[in-house]
């Protein structure tokens, strides 16, 4: 179904979305597509993992479902759910007693959820189970089964079973291991943050208009902030955002001042704010701007 | 495509891996042969990632494949992966006191079957308040299956999932429904769905640096008796660094679980760096959000030598993102103590309860602190 037949034509088309993934990532949603395996793609918060299979599916020119997962999800959040108003209204208004069961549980009165509206679709379907870590155990076992069968069963309706298989990416912050059972069941692909070069890109191409010295400035900055020993080392996402408000504040450079006063959309913690204030802010740009200049 | 020889090379490479510790089975192989299938042979690097996504699943495996892939594909000069042993020396440390003391005593299977709860109540009583660290090997052998029992209470927290349930407090629409059918749409029936209380994730964080020698066995117990308890519980030990044990621990004989740790802690009975432990704890796994929510118990007396003012950051983040903090120090057993170690001293403004864990009564208030516990009252 994948339609590329090299890695190569895949990084292609992701390009062509915006989306720059390093060659370990390209392959990972290569060897998705050509195997149809689900992928789990795991990494510190902010290296792109959404991002890929949006990007995914924009390549792919498919639809792209998401599944957002917290604590105490369940079936009728995630699969399908009756559409009980309606229910109601509907016994009401045949009021004599005559509606069936049967009527009552039709097709007209189910609210169709990301899970089932992927399984069952008749368009190329992308489906991002996001952030499944944070889901409870139970709900890991039922998703095993979907994505072992892909198939969902409605007691009232029968049985649905995917025509085409969707591509599946599911992302985890890993705040838990998740289930071996369902990590045998998928790739296994973990993103680090991205070399200098390709972050510069990055911002560059997310950024439209963007001067190109801020760019790798930003980039460098933000690089060294990494090798810092802080709390939550910023991931691309913060370096996008953050040279998203320089370039809105007109900068085509940094200087230590604007760093001081926007530090805040780099990093989210007091700790590593106060950590990086005064000399080490002045040193850290000084670097950076060398670093930017080579 | 793939001759028998690649296949042979693969399948090989799949049994290095198994060597070391990986989780390959047939069908991981399987795939990386789909996978190695599907890429360009030539590009060593694509090579390098079809194995990888198809062989690896943890990220904290990717090291081991790194290393197995370069000795194994590139004939790189680096030793294979070789899971770390353990000095016979350092294994000997684990509370040596009390298991010099145990050995002494005798076979430990034969006295092991007695019930503890078959003794005197008074005789009971008295083991109840005898400090871990002045107990006999009998003595010891009694207590063992009280701490097991003792640990097995959790702190609880509310569920967000629903189950049916007459006294709960939301309406069960889809029964609803189909109960109002029978009565033509009048909601005569209504029935409700309430939350469950679930287990609260539980972390907890064991010193065993050489002055809790005397103590660590028998918190090494309760860990163990915890970690069996359900899934949720997480064990760490420290001294000059930390050691994850959880995977160790969820061994089902005591003593074998107890085995394993000794194996995987590199640093029994040394000396203790308790903010470096929690920095590092709060780096790799607080990062995880493993401690979010979490109530976390740590077992140490305090004594900081480095670096006090660590300890005191690193409690403080601790602290934000736990449920609450508890503090267990063996010493706060003796009624003379006072908090005057740098390490206690700067620790204590995070901590929510402070508990001594000395003996047997001292575990039951603990477990009884750990079963009601409350969301943090000192910020």
């Amino acid at each position: 179904m994948s339609g590329f037949r090299t890695i190569d034509e895949l990084e292609t088309a992701l390009q062509a979305a915006d989306y720059l993934p390093d060659r370990g990532l390209s392959t990972a949603l290569f060897l998705s597509l050509a195997l149809e395996k689900p992928l789990l793609l795991e990494g510190e918060a902010g290296v792109g993992k959404t991002e890929a299979a949006k990007s995914l599916a924009t390549a792919t020119g498919s639809r792209l479902i998401r599944l957002q997962c917290y604590e105490g999800l369940d079936v009728a959040h995630a699969v399908y759910e009756w559409n009980y108003p309606r229910q109601l209204l509907h016994i009401r208004a045949a009021q004599e007693g005559t509606v069936s069961e049967d009527e009552l549980f039709g097709p007209e009165f189910l609210i169709r959820r990301p899970l089932l509206e992927a399984i069952d679709s008749d368009e190329p379907v992308v489906l991002l189970i996001d952030e499944i870590d944070r889901a409870d155990e139970e709900f890991e076992a039922f998703l095993l089964e979907v994505l072992s069968d892909f198939q969902i069963t409605i007691p009232e309706l029968g049985t649905i079973r995917a025509r085409r298989r969707p591509a599946v990416i599911l992302t985890s912050n890993r705040t838990r291991e998740l289930h071996d059972a369902l990590k045998r069941r998928a790739l296994f692909h973990w993103i680090g943050h991205p070399s200098i070069e390709r972050e510069i890109e990055i911002v560059k191409i997310r950024i439209p208009g963007v001067s190109e010295r801020l760019a790798a400035e930003a980039a460098a900055f933000v690089r060294e902030l990494r090798g810092l020993d802080l709390a939550k080392p910023p991931g691309v996402a913060e370096t996008i955002d953050w040279t998203m408000a320089l370039n809105a504040l007109g900068r085509r450079e940094l200087d230590a001042e604007v760093v001081e006063q926007t530090l805040g959309s780099v990093l989210k913690y007091r700790e590593d704010i106060e950590q990086v204030r005064d000399e080490t802010l002045a040193e850290l740009v000084d670097t950076a701007r060398a670093a930017a200049s080579r | 495509m793939a001759g028998d020889a690649f296949v042979r090379h693969v399948v090989t490479f799949g049994r290095v891996l198994r060597e070391v510790g990986l989780e390959v089975g047939p069908g991981r192989v399987a795939d990386a042969l789909r996978g190695l299938d599907a890429v360009d042979l030539e590009r060593q690097e694509d090579v390098y990632y079809a194995l990888r996504q198809t062989l690896v699943s943890r990220h904290d495996e990717l090291d081991l494949f790194d290393r197995a892939f370069r000795a194994w594909f590139l004939r790189a000069p680096v030793l294979p992966p070789v899971r770390v042993q353990q000095q016979p020396q350092v294994q000997q440390r684990v509370g040596e006191s009390l298991v010099d003391r145990q050995r002494d005593g005798g076979d430990e299977d034969s006295s092991g079957g007695e019930d503890p709860l078959e003794l005197g109540a008074s005789a009971r009583e008295l083991l109840r308040d005898r400090d871990f660290a002045e107990m006999s090997p009998d003595e010891y052998l009694r207590v063992k299956r009280l701490i097991a029992l003792i640990a097995r209470r959790r702190p609880k927290r509310m569920s967000r999932r629903r189950h049916a349930d007459p006294r709960g407090d939301r309406l069960d629409v889809r029964r609803l429904i189909r109960h109002s059918l029978r009565t033509g749409g009048d909601p005569v029936d209504r029935p409700f769905r309430a939350r469950k209380d679930v287990p609260r994730k539980l972390v907890v964080l064991c010193d065993v640096s050489g002055s809790m020698d005397a103590y660590a066995r028998a918190l090494l117990l309760f860990l163990h008796a915890a970690v069996g308890s359900g899934p949720g519980v997480e064990a760490f030990a420290f001294g000059t660094r930390l050691s994850r044990l959880t995977p160790e621990l969820g061994t089902r004989d005591p003593e074998a679980a107890l085995e394993k740790c000794t194996e995987a802690v590199t640093d029994w009975g040394s000396g203790t760096r308790i903010g470096a432990s929690l920095k590092e704890f709060n780096d790799v796994y607080g990062r995880r959000a493993l401690s979010r929510g979490a109530v976390v118990v740590v077992v140490s007396d305090g004594w900081e030598r480095q670096d006090p003012e660590l300890v005191g950051r690193e409690m403080a983040r601790l602290a934000r993102a736990a449920y609450a903090v508890v503090w267990v120090n063996p010493l706060k057993g003796n009624p003379e103590y006072q908090p005057l170690a740098g390490g206690m001293r700067a620790a204590l403004p995070f901590v929510d309860r402070f508990l001594p864990g000395h003996n047997l009564r001292s575990l039951e208030e603990l477990a009884t602190v750990l079963a009601g516990i409350e969301r943090r009252h000192a910020a």
